[in-house]
């Protein structure tokens, strides 16, 4: 398979019709990011056409020292702060939790994991936006960490500390919300 | 090692993704740290239980839909950049563009409609119920053009927007002021170049003539800065001098933005004024 570099590289230098094997391969990832993020359906479809338009626009400025996909991320960041921008603090996390766990479980452990799962989202939804968003980038579309560094502009480092934090503090909000701290 | 820098690992440990040799000293150092281990087995709860909340929502085809469309209309505007970059204005022969010949299509079956319509119906004039329902559609017009041409419309959705403003037979000071705004600011060069399109109808407003200037000296994309200098031109408007002369004589600006300003202050008779 042609790497993503090899691709955004030929939409750079003209061939953009290319860009659509791209949103092929990425725009789940980025939806569900957005989706995270916003808990907005429609609002989420819409940043991933943004994300890929200014890919387009700013296809030029693509450099080939971070992965596509960090650059990706990068620019549907920025359309998710634009938007967010415009919205003030209209950010909220999914209203519905999805159905988690296993169909064979006994009743009793069924409402527990349940129980568990809501207390879980509701810890992560009062976390700070930006805790919350090393988290979904790095537990829910499983970006590596030099991912995660070049779509927030910052050191590898820095992205081990902070997802060592946003864990930690999940955590201490999650055994909280059950009665029984962590730390 | 110590435990500060033991506990950043946890995550990349529970997610699988820590190297062997990093994977062996943590393994060590919790072998005799029981603070670590406890923290491990906290955090793995957590991460765990993270797998619940994993979204499984797939895009729909509509989504692939209005992203072939957005690229459509991308190599189209590219390909009609490039025409622009390689055609010599010739203003005197200069070939309507196409949305000129699809909005004189319109207007003539519009006329067509009208004179088939007056022919066939009976002449009185207009009853108040017509007129009614005339200002009704008038004000469905506006309040759609307005709706859709918000910024958290799609782009496809703000181009209808700006369709809308077509639509409306007076022209409206919102709607006005919507299509400078878009003109002006949005994302999408798209919608901003129809709503260039769709302000030549207001072009005769003070308002738009004293606003040109600035849309014009802000706009970045070469299709927009030549629908725009001709917008100018059409409106005689000799405000836009400054911004004409700084495009024509920019080197870093598009080789036929340059041509079509210095054509633009040719028309306006504007050449040899004091700057």
């Amino acid at each position: 398979m042609v790497e993503d570099e090899q691709i955004m590289r030929q939409v750079r230098d003209g061939e953009v019709n290319r860009l659509e094997d791209l949103f092929d391969r990425h725009h789940r990832a980025l939806l569900h990011y957005f989706l995270h993020l916003t808990g907005d359906r429609a609002a989420s479809e819409d940043l991933v056409q943004e994300a890929f338009f200014r890919v387009l626009k700013y296809r030029r400025s693509y450099q080939t020292e971070n992965t596509f996909r960090a650059w990706l991320f990068q620019i549907g960041r920025n359309a998710y702060l634009d938007h967010i921008g415009r919205r003030k603090n209209e950010v909220a996390w999914p209203a519905e939790a999805p159905e988690a766990a296993s169909p064979d479980a006994a009743p009793d452990r069924l409402m527990e994991e349940k129980q568990e799962t809501a207390l879980l989202r509701q810890a992560l939804s009062e976390m700070p936006p930006e805790k919350r968003e090393v988290l979904v980038m790095s537990r829910f579309l499983e970006l590596k960490y030099e991912e995660i560094a070049a779509t927030l502009q910052c050191e590898v480092g820095t992205v081990k500390v902070r997802v060592y934090r946003a864990l930690h503090e999940l955590g201490d909000r999650f055994f909280a919300l059950r009665g029984e701290p962590m730390s | 090692m110590n435990c500060e820098n033991i506990r950043e690992q946890l995550p990349e440990c529970l997610a699988g993704r820590l190297g062997e040799s990093a994977r062996e000293h943590l393994i060590e150092h919790l072998e005799t740290c029981s603070g670590c281990r406890g923290e491990l087995a906290h955090l793995g709860i957590v991460w765990r239980g993270l797998e619940a909340l994993k979204l499984e929502a797939e895009p729909g085809p509509a989504m692939k839909d209005r992203f072939q469309a957005t690229l459509a209309a991308f190599e189209a505007g590219l390909e009609q950049g490039r025409k622009v970059a390689v055609a010599r204005p010739a203003p005197s022969r200069r070939v309507p563009p196409r949305w000129a010949w699809q909005l004189a299509a319109g207007l003539a079956a519009l006329a067509i409609g009208l004179v088939a319509g007056r022919g066939l119906a009976p002449r009185p004039s207009v009853s108040p119920e017509i007129a009614q329902l005339q200002g009704q559609v008038e004000s469905l017009h506006q309040l759609v053009a307005l709706s859709l041409m918000q910024q958290q419309q799609s782009p496809a959705s703000r181009i209808e927007g700006v369709n809308y403003a077509y639509r409306m037979t007076q022209p409206d000071p919102q709607v006005e002021q919507a299509l400078l705004y878009a003109a002006s600011h949005d994302s999408n060069v798209n919608v901003r170049l129809s709503a260039v399109d769709a302000l030549e109808r207001y072009v005769a407003d003070p308002n738009v003539r004293r606003a040109l200037p600035a849309i014009l000296a802000a706009q970045d994309s070469p299709l927009a800065q030549v629908a725009l200098i001709d917008l100018a031109v059409k409106a005689k408007d000799r405000d836009c001098a400054s911004a004409l002369r700084r495009l024509a004589s920019r080197r870093e600006a598009d080789e036929a933005v340059r041509q079509r300003a210095q054509w633009a202050i040719d028309q306006l008779g504007i050449e040899g004024e004091s700057r």
